[in-house]
């Protein structure tokens, strides 16, 4: 024990020590990080990604690729260099044909220099993802669902720690075991079978003994009838309710690179929601607006994505011509948000006049790779929200009309949609 | 209450028969047998226990069984590439017309779901009646054909093409003659693509005739005033209506305009100005004009000229031969009504409904001694829907029959069913050698042709109309064709060679013809649905009285014909009219506004006469008419029939129509006859009982009030010297309590105001409510058993007057010499949203509650079926899911199928077997256009909601608005002084107010 204690100690301090350090450049590297942050969006992000090749190279590495002196002459206007005849700029520019590198002769090389502290930071974070990526696993979407949830994490921790403590108890056992075993031996003791076998029936007996202990036993029955009864009543109360439900869709696209990455509003895909009830899948003549253009085929050497090829091949599309042709078949989506017939929802009810925002009920859909349903959907979800939620009545003149309601408005008092009738069973049922 | 006056649903009512007695006892008719089942020898025996137990298991088993069954994937299946102006979820309204009725079709994700009238057509013919709002059903109709027909057997439409047209080519090479048969074509581009036809095959004629035919007015104006036009009446110009037989609020002409028209001069806007019009009527069978009328006589169809002559005698000073001499009734109202005409003069009119010449050339001659042309009678802008001439059909037969004929087309006329002499037409079809239908199902006349090129539902189509001078409509497609049909103008636009398609063409003739002059261009029709273009100014008429005697003497002849056994009246039913839309399950559901009776036609009999020839309620009578045509059909008791006549509706009694209106019925139109060149809907027949009963299916009972005072009527005299007369405000009289405490109200209260003054009871309003709120068709077998599912209903109530008195005991029934005078009184009823609502108290699962807006909401997914709801409500209007309709094999002709399920409104569920309904004073309008107001940040305003049954009233007797809206239309016609509540003496405090009904009686 003293020898471990030993061990971990001289261990401890270097890495504390590197630690503190790591800390505290981090933080100063940090500021740098944001900033450029914000600058790769605005500039870099509609050509370049930091992992991954897109119209231009891949980022990440680029800081050992180039000097900073080249990087910052390159960043700053790129054209004068391949016109220059810079021998890297010209490879640079021969691999990459279709699109040129812009110059960015207002970026000043602080800023410049902010967006190599981005990259590098990314590229540190992602090596810190990988190396616990590794140990977890590849995470599915429950679990990401689940990732957000600090009680869940808790309890997932806590069953663990238990688990952690049952192992390590069970290997001390061992331990212990051999140590006597070669405390024995080092004393030419053979233990004898016969108290093996003994052992094994005292367990035997000790069980049964055990089992005429009415305390224990009337305990254990009460335990299991608790576990039962609790775990069958959460299934039960969760029939129907499909929370975190993510069904393979026929495309595989991602939220995460269209609302997440790329930025596009909700409103140009869904602007049903804005409208309608129905926010409403859009429709693949809303993709060609983007992806006549956008074919990603610098993922797949070259080759059109497969997925944007789906789009292609439902509206029978000839990226030669251009056309649409008559073999048309429509995407089949699988919905995800099923509410039944009887309950009546209007997106833009929500949407426009309460100013409810998606993320509300759909969770952190911008990070989502594949859509999962983030909400229960259940009655009493719904009800919740309607007594907490207040009336949003600024600026909208048709609250001034419900006098009533209008007086308690101007007194300053909380309106929820409870209390216009938010509640009641006509409201969603007809 | 002032007035002791008896109100009745029916004779059983009346009768109180133990029948009736005994249904009436119990909101449902039929008691579940749960005594039985609880009482002592039930509970007893071995059995229950050991069942108990199995069915127990059985149902532990299924419900386990069916809860393994995986949630079931579902699709979303956005547009590929979507139409620009197409949201999902948002409707679209395209402006088009129904038969020259400007209306505005609903469409949602591509299809229609409802008609309403076009509300910048007001004044013009924009109305919907019930046949126009059931139309969207025909689009998803099962039984039309998927695609043309040769000979029996499928085809494509090349292949027809070249044999039509070698058919034709033929023709054309002998110099034998083509003829087009139509109904009524008004459709200046249908007409147009003829005269394009025409040019290719110059022999071509185009013949219309109807089925039910107006003839004989076009001729009667040919000879009087030398124009063969109907004309337009203008009742809003009357302050004196006179109507001989013609039942102009309902199926004569355009009951929808003359409605307008009609309850312009009556409602209670123009009551509080102090004015209203008089109307008599004069009929044989009880019609819902008659049932409007201030004054309705009694008279058999023989007494209809004789009472012309009467009244030309009175007016004129004349003394033409034939005047009225029987029925004393009539002729003391007739000198009640010609002191009064004669001082109206330029503000009356006289209308007949009779097809024979003379009489309407007695009309004619009636009205011009009235000053009535140029006022009420408008013959410069004449109405154009009914143009059919019966003498050119009886040439065609008669051309057909010499072999002159090749080719003939039918479009929209059925003649094998609708003509009555189906024998002569069968045989003149025989000699033509190719004859071809438009039709869209293989009906009665397509299916004995040789082939069938079907043409598009209305919906589908590309059109106009010209229902009257100056008024042009457009028809426009809503929906992509549903089968593989062609538009019949195409069809003939490329048999003549044009390449043209349809679109086009109608569009150039538009552009080339209609709108010369005007500043619209094409799109601006499109988005308006018409072009007015102004009234002709009024000519002045001459009319030749010398020549009258002849036609006096016509009369007379005429009358004498009629004057032997029984006198049939032949008149078409509010809902199935001539026949046309006879596959259509709402129509045919739809109760008579009159007798209340649906999924039949019958013998209408007065129930004193039906004594005489020994018939009673159930029985079967045979009718054998002149030409020897028998049918058996059920008696129908009907109060108000005149003695001696028997009233059998057309339009019934189709053989090959579709699954819901095959043999419904029988078919009456072989009991007409053609004379003196005009289709006669007057005849003669002998009843004789015949053995066997049949029940009607017929409502009027289902839902009594149970003889509770619910109906208030004053006549005009009474209202002018005080207009809440008999208003009957129980609220004074006895201390009220409350037992709910109230709420807060703080948005909007829902109400509405009822005219009983302008409601006519045509039932338009129950169609509309049916096809917005998903409501199940039953079929005749539920019906009478008490389980139609309308939301709402129009409970129509008699009253005898005999001689001034009223008769209000029942035994005082027995001693009246005939039930020849009754008045009716319609009562829209539906869920009456009270503030202390009976059935909401009774709920034991809250699936009943009550808004902060005044609405009584229910809420299906909560409902579980106790029933006690329905049994605690005083207005009797829950209706209880016996099955589930739109699940149910049993239902197959009316909503069981994946294709007619898509005329459902999306927005309104479609309730489960178990579960209760009611009028839910179409909430999801309200919530739709409550979000409209608050999406454009403005306050709601009027119009912004309306609901189904009151868009689709004529008569704006229904009026809808926020009673906490202090300008609001209702808020204002709540204040009037007619308003009553039903049953506001329980305190139930109901939404709903209703105006008295005021009738301009002549007073003793």
């Amino acid at each position: 024990m003293r020898n471990i204690s030993l061990v971990f100690r001289r261990i401890v301090r270097p890495v504390s020590v590197a630690l503190v350090l790591l800390l505290v450049v981090s933080s100063l590297q940090a500021q740098d990080a944001k900033e450029g942050e914000t600058i790769f969006k605005a500039n870099c992000s509609s050509c370049h990604k930091v992992f991954g090749k897109f119209l231009g190279p891949e980022l990440a590495g680029v800081n050992e690729r180039h000097d900073e002196a080249w990087l910052l002459k390159w960043i700053h206007n790129a054209p004068a260099m391949i016109a220059s005849g810079d021998p890297a700029a010209l490879e640079l520019d021969a691999q990459y044909p279709a699109a040129a590198m812009t110059a960015f002769p207002q970026l000043q090389e602080g800023q410049i220099k902010s967006i190599l502290a981005y990259i590098k930071s990314e590229e540190e974070k992602k090596a810190a993802g990988d190396a616990a990526g590794g140990a977890t696993g590849s995470g599915n979407g429950a679990a990401a669902a689940a990732s957000g949830d600090a009680s869940n994490f808790m309890i997932i921790g806590l069953v663990a720690v238990i688990a952690l403590a049952f192992v390590v108890i069970l290997v001390l056992n061992r331990v212990i075991r051999t140590l006597e075993r070669v405390i024995a031996n080092s004393k030419d003791l053979i233990p004898e079978p016969e108290l093996t076998e003994k052992e094994g029936k005292d367990y035997l007996g000790k069980l049964k003994k055990l089992a005429k202990n009415k305390k224990l036993v009337f305990f254990a029955v009460l335990m299991l009838v608790v576990f039962l009864g609790s775990a069958g009543w959460k299934t039960l109360w969760n029939v129907g309710v499909h929370e975190g439900y993510q069904p393979v869709q026929p495309i595989k696209f991602s939220h995460q690179l269209h609302a997440g990455v790329n930025q596009i509003e909700c409103q140009y895909c869904h602007g049903g929601a804005f409208k309608s009830k129905n926010a409403s899948i859009p429709s693949a003549n809303v993709c060609m607006n983007c992806h006549k253009a956008i074919t990603a085929s610098d993922k797949y050497d070259g080759e059109l994505s497969p997925e944007i090829a789906k789009i292609y091949r439902a509206l029978d599309y000839n990226p030669e011509t251009m056309e649409y042709g008559p073999n048309q078949r429509p995407i089949e989506w699988v919905r995800i948000h099923n509410l039944p017939d009887f309950a009546y929802f209007n997106h833009s009810q929500h949407v426009v006049v309460a100013g409810v925002e998606c993320q509300t009920c759909h969770g952190p859909i911008e990070t989502m790779a594949e859509v999962y349903q983030y909400s229960p959907l259940t009655m009493k979800w719904c009800v919740d929200c309607h007594q907490k939620t207040e009336v949003n009545h600024q600026g909208n003149a048709y609250y001034d009309q419900l006098i009533a309601a209008h007086e308690k408005l101007k007194k300053g008092e909380k309106v929820t949609a409870a209390m216009l009738g938010g509640l009641e069973c006509g409201k969603c049922h007809y | 209450m002032e007035s002791n006056k008896k109100y009745w649903k029916g004779l059983e009512e009346l009768q109180q028969t133990p029948a009736f007695v005994e249904k009436s006892k119990g909101e449902f008719a039929e008691p579940i047998p749960v005594e039985d089942v609880l009482n002592e020898a039930g509970l007893s025996t071995r059995t229950p226990r050991r069942d108990f137990l199995k069915a127990l298991g059985f149902g532990l088993g299924a419900v386990t069984l069916a809860a393994c069954e995986r949630t079931p994937v579902h699709k979303a299946v956005p547009y590929l590439i979507k139409p620009e102006e197409v949201t999902p979820g948002i409707p679209n309204f395209y402006a088009s017309s129904f038969k020259g009725q400007s209306v505005l079709v609903r469409t949602r994700e591509g299809r229609p779901i409802l008609l309403e009238a076009n509300p910048s057509a007001v004044g013009l013919n924009c109305g919907t009646d019930a046949s126009a709002q059931a139309s969207v059903l025909d689009l998803y109709d099962t039984s039309k054909l998927k695609g043309p027909k040769f000979k029996g057997s499928d085809i494509s439409w090349d292949a027809l093409d070249t044999n039509v047209v070698t058919a034709l080519d033929a023709a054309n090479a002998a110099g034998k003659q083509i003829r087009i048969v139509s109904s009524t074509l008004n459709s200046p581009s249908a007409l147009a693509a003829i005269a394009r036809f025409t040019e290719k095959y110059p022999t071509t004629r185009l013949i219309e005739v109807d089925a039910v035919s107006y003839s004989g007015i076009i001729k009667a104006n040919q000879n009087s005033f030398g124009k063969s036009v109907v004309p337009h009446y203008r009742f809003d110009n009357a302050d004196i209506i006179v109507s001989v037989a013609a039942d102009f609020l309902g199926t004569w002409l355009s009951g929808e305009e003359h409605t307008q028209q009609y309850i312009s001069n009556r409602d209670y806007k123009s009551l509080q100005k102090g004015k209203m019009s008089r109307h008599i009527q004069f009929e044989g069978g009880m019609s819902l004009t008659g049932t409007n009328a201030d004054v309705r006589v009694a008279i058999k169809p023989s007494e209809e000229g004789p009472l012309l002559i009467a009244l030309y005698n009175a007016i004129t000073g004349s003394s033409l031969p034939g005047a009225l001499s029987t029925n004393q009734k009539a002729q003391t109202a007739l000198k009640l009504v010609v002191q009064e005409l004669q001082q109206a003069r330029g503000r009356a009119v006289v209308v007949s409904g009779s097809n024979e010449v003379a009489m309407q050339t007695l009309t004619n001659a009636i009205n011009v001694a009235l000053q009535s042309y140029g006022s009420t009678i408008d013959l410069d802008n004449p109405s154009y829907q009914y143009k059919g001439d019966d003498e050119a059909f009886t040439t065609f037969l008669a051309e057909a029959n010499r072999g002159d004929i090749d080719v003939a087309f039918f479009l929209d006329s059925n003649p094998l069913y609708s003509y009555p002499d189906v024998t002569a037409v069968k045989d003149a079809l025989g000699k033509i050698k190719f004859k071809l239908s438009f039709a869209d199902r293989e009906d009665e006349t397509a299916s004995e042709l040789d082939a069938i090129a079907p043409n598009h539902n209305f919906l589908e189509s590309w059109g106009d109309a010209h229902p009257r001078g100056g008024y042009y409509t457009i028809v426009q497609p809503t929906i992509n064709p549903v089968y593989n049909t062609r538009q019949a103008e195409h069809s003939l636009l490329l048999w003549a060679g044009e390449k043209t398609d349809y679109y086009t063409f109608v569009k150039n003739y538009w552009e080339q013809q209609l709108l010369v002059g005007s500043s619209k261009t094409w799109k601006d029709v499109l988005q308006t649905g018409f072009e007015y273009k102004g009234e002709q100014p009024a000519a002045t008429y001459s009319f030749d009285f010398a020549s009258l005697g002849a036609v006096a003497n016509a009369i007379a002849l005429h009358s004498k014909a009629l004057a032997k056994d029984v006198e049939v009246q032949l008149y078409q039913s509010i809902a199935i009219k001539d026949g046309k839309q006879g596959n259509n399950a709402y129509l045919h559901e739809l109760p008579d506004p009159v007798s209340k009776v649906t999924w039949d036609n019958y013998a209408a009999i007065n129930p004193k006469f039906a004594e005489s020839l020994g018939l009673g309620e159930n029985s079967l009578v045979e009718v054998a008419g002149e030409n020897g045509y028998k049918v058996t059909l059920p008696v129908l008791m009907q109060p108000g029939q005149a003695m001696g006549t028997v009233s059998i509706a057309v339009g019934y009694g189709r053989t090959k129509v579709g699954k819901a209106g095959d043999n419904v019925g029988k078919n009456a139109y072989p009991f007409a006859k053609l004379a003196n060149g005009t289709l006669q809907f007057n005849t003669t027949a002998k009843l004789a009982k015949a053995s066997g009963t049949y029940e009607l299916a017929q409502t009027q009972t289902h839902h009594t009030i149970e003889g509770r005072n619910v109906i208030r009527e004053t006549t005009f005299t009474k209202y002018k010297e005080n207009p809440g007369h008999n208003a009957g405000k129980w609220t004074d009289s006895h201390k009220t309590y409350d037992l709910w405490n109230k709420y807060e109200q703080p948005g909007h209260k829902w109400v509405m105001a009822i005219d009983l003054n302008a409601c006519t009871g045509c039932g338009a309003c129950i169609v509309a409510c049916n096809i917005e709120n998903n409501i199940p068709v039953v079929g005749r077998d539920e019906v009478r058993r008490r389980r139609e599912m309308h939301w709402m209903r129009i409970d129509r109530y008699y009253a005898i007057e005999q001689s001034g008195t009223s008769y209000t005991k029942e035994d005082e029934i027995r001693n009246l010499d005939d039930m020849e005078n009754v008045s009716v009184v319609h009562q829209p009823m539906m869920c009456q949203h009270c503030e202390h609502a009976p059935c909401e108290t009774v709920c034991p699962v809250l699936a009943t509650v009550h808004s902060s807006e005044g609405l009584n909401h229910m809420a299906y997914n909560r409902c579980f079926g106790t029933r006690y709801c329905a049994n605690n409500c005083p207005y009797k209007v829950r209706r209880f899911n016996w099955f589930n309709y739109w699940n149910d094999s049993r239902f197959d002709n009316y909503l069981n199928n994946e294709f007619t399920q898509l005329v459902l409104n999306p927005d309104v569920v479609s309730r489960s077997r178990g579960v209760m309904e009611k009028c839910s004073m179409c909430i999801q309008r309200i919530q739709a256009g409550k979000l409209k107001a608050k999406m454009e940040k403005r306050p709601l305003k009027e119009g912004d909601i309306t609901l189904a049954c009151g868009s689709a009233c004529s008569a704006n007797a229904i009026i809808f608005g926020d009673a906490n809206d202090p300008n609001s239309e209702v808020s204002k016609a709540l204040k009037n002084e007619r308003v009553y509540y039903v049953l506001e003496e329980i305190n139930v405090q109901p939404g709903i107010g209703y105006m008295t009904k005021v009738r301009n009686t002549y007073e003793a």
